[in-house]
């Protein structure tokens, strides 16, 4: 157990599913040989296949204090990853419209805003994803070569590069599927939730470009961190899939805004714009009483009255959503 | 009744006789190996499909499976069953080749991307097998032979370490050294080996320094096919170079 543990909250209400986080992620960590096809922040729209295809779906994770089995992935299940022609179109004199090679089946977010009926609604929503940073890392407990530890001191989770022989293990055990393989290096890699900025006193790369401010970003044990506030204080943020037993430490404030077009005045519970038992399949039973705060709060704004967990949520400016402790890391010999 | 008792007593005693027998250096009946003497140059030992190999006798080695090492691993059914092994001293160097039979040939061919400058990396190589293994090999001798006591066969033991070259159809030849079970890691160097795969058979030759009569030699293949890494291999016991 760490001493201390960085957390993000994400308001999926606010996510514009624009991919900033996902390209300020791609340009900083893996625009690198082998890395191509892996994004360690990806942006998927919710309900849908997800990024590898059917994670959700294919094992991973704790049950009964133990592992569970799960395949890996394919690159199929990733997408390959594709270049387009710009040299011929732009410096070749070529009359073609510039074109993806190799003609691409699949991807990350592949199946953008399709979502799913609700009555004869459609709707859908975005959900940003990167590693949990898990308080029980089932990729820990799976490698064989011990090559994965949780820091000390801030509860981050990174795998040594050095002693990572690309043996996968990691990759079936995360019922997240957030680990990738280079097959350049022949070793594993994951989000390293941006330590080396954190430990400068900067916010996550993913936290800092995000255009609709929804990022959180703090020491989960600290009270005065808006993502101890949000998780613990005013209750009104849940971890993704809690029953795979890994204790993720990214949290989502659940999507229940707007409310549905001509609900006249019904509850979201009443009347939900997305159906109660997708969000239930995300986030567990607890998200009722989630959607329940979230609306009284939404209602006591309404009322002209001062909401501090909206104030919060709104997140105006970096001081509000992120809580940086730098003086956290210890100095390594 | 007699006889299938008197079987159970044979197996019982086999199974106290066979694990002590392998912490001997008395090598069991079968399980040496006959080295050949030549007076070729290294590069010619190392050319793929030399002739001088024919001049070794091969032995037929045994291959076992390890047990499933952990819950969440596929099973899988033993395809290789044996590999034959020849050896051959020349210039003061031993050189070891493994040949088995294999259904397929397990090694992905990088292309790595170029160092070019930011404008020229549109094209780079997209990888395609993130869920693939590859085949790979490995010789174990002991670090310091002529021990009477031969080492674990489990990456050898704490009073016993040994040396592995490994082989793996995609990253080459590394040394590695091991004190047992999940202590093994890479030295950081490499040595000579040459690998070819033809008519379904693979044949890697492993270069070391040469070592005495009587130094005990293990080998190991990972079939890339059925996921093999880590623990989950073929693994032969104790053999002794003549």
């Amino acid at each position: 157990m760490s001493k201390h543990q960085y957390a993000m909250v994400m308001d999926l209400n606010k996510c514009l599913g624009c991919q900033t986080c996902t390209i300020a992620c791609k340009k900083l960590w893996t625009d690198r040989d082998g890395t191509s096809y892996m994004y360690w922040n990806n942006v998927e729209t919710r309900p849908g296949l997800g990024y590898p295809r059917q994670w959700d779906r294919i094992g991973g994770g704790w049950k009964d204090g133990m592992l569970q089995p799960s395949p890996l992935p394919t690159m199929d299940d990733y997408g390959h990853a594709w270049e387009y022609n710009y040299e011929q179109r732009l410096f070749e004199g070529s009359r073609k419209p510039v074109m993806p090679t190799p003609d691409p089946q699949s991807g990350a977010n592949w199946d953008e805003d399709v979502g799913a009926l609700n009555g004869e609604d459609n709707y859908y929503f975005y959900l940003p994803r990167i590693c949990n940073h898990c308080t029980y890392p089932a990729c820990l407990e799976a490698c064989p070569r011990k090559a994965i530890y949780k820091r000390e001191e801030d509860g981050i989770v990174v795998i040594d590069q050095d002693r990572c022989q690309g043996y996968r293990y990691c990759i079936k055990a995360c019922p997240y599927k957030k680990i990738y393989f280079n097959e350049v290096t022949g070793k594993s890699e994951k989000c390293i939730f941006c330590y080396p900025r954190l430990e400068k006193g900067e916010v996550n790369a993913c936290a800092a470009q995000c255009p609709g401010r929804l990022r959180f970003v703090g020491i989960l044990d600290d009270p005065e961190s808006p993502v101890h506030k949000l998780v613990y204080t005013y209750k009104v943020a849940l971890p993704l899939f809690p029953e795979k037993g890994t204790g993720p430490n990214v949290f989502y404030v659940p999507p229940f805004n707007p409310p549905k077009r001509g609900n006249y005045g019904k509850s979201i519970l009443e009347d939900p714009r997305l159906p109660l038992d997708y969000l239930i399949y995300l986030f567990g039973e607890e998200v009722k009483d989630v959607i329940v705060r979230l609306e009284a709060e939404l209602k006591t704004a309404q009322e002209g009255r001062r909401s501090e967990v909206l104030q919060l949520l709104i997140g105006r400016d970096a001081e509000t959503r992120y809580h940086i402790r730098p003086q956290l890391v210890q100095i390594r010999l | 009744m007699q006889t299938s008792r008197w079987f159970l007593w044979s197996a019982a005693l086999a199974l106290i006789v066979v694990p002590c027998a392998a912490q001997t250096a008395i090598p069991a009946a079968g399980t040496v190996i006959s080295v050949a003497s030549s007076s070729a140059t290294e590069n010619t030992i190392l050319q793929a499909g030399s002739s001088i190999w024919n001049q070794a006798l091969p032995k037929k080695v045994s291959l076992n499976r390890t047990p499933p090492l952990y819950d969440t691993d596929e099973p899988a059914l033993p395809e290789i069953w044996t590999a034959d092994v020849r050896v051959l001293r020349a210039g003061g160097k031993i050189y070891v080749q493994l040949s088995w039979h294999d259904n397929s040939r397990d090694a992905a061919t990088l292309q790595p991307v170029p160092d070019s400058p930011p404008e020229k990396r549109f094209l780079k190589v997209p990888t395609e097998a993130g869920d693939r293994f590859f085949d790979a090999a490995a010789v174990m001798v002991p670090a310091q032979p002529g021990s009477p006591v031969n080492p674990s066969l489990q990456m050898g033991d704490p009073e016993h370490p040994v040396r592995i070259y490994y082989w793996n159809a995609v990253r080459g030849a590394m040394l590695m050294e091991a004190r047992g079970r999940s202590t093994t890691q890479r030295t950081g160097q490499s040595f000579p080996a040459v690998s070819v795969f033809k008519n379904g058979y693979w044949a890697v030759t492993f270069e070391a320094p040469d070592l005495p009569s009587g130094t005990p030699m293990a080998f190991a293949i990972w079939n890339g096919s059925q996921k093999d890494r880590d623990g989950r291999k073929y693994f032969s016991v104790w053999y002794t170079v003549d």
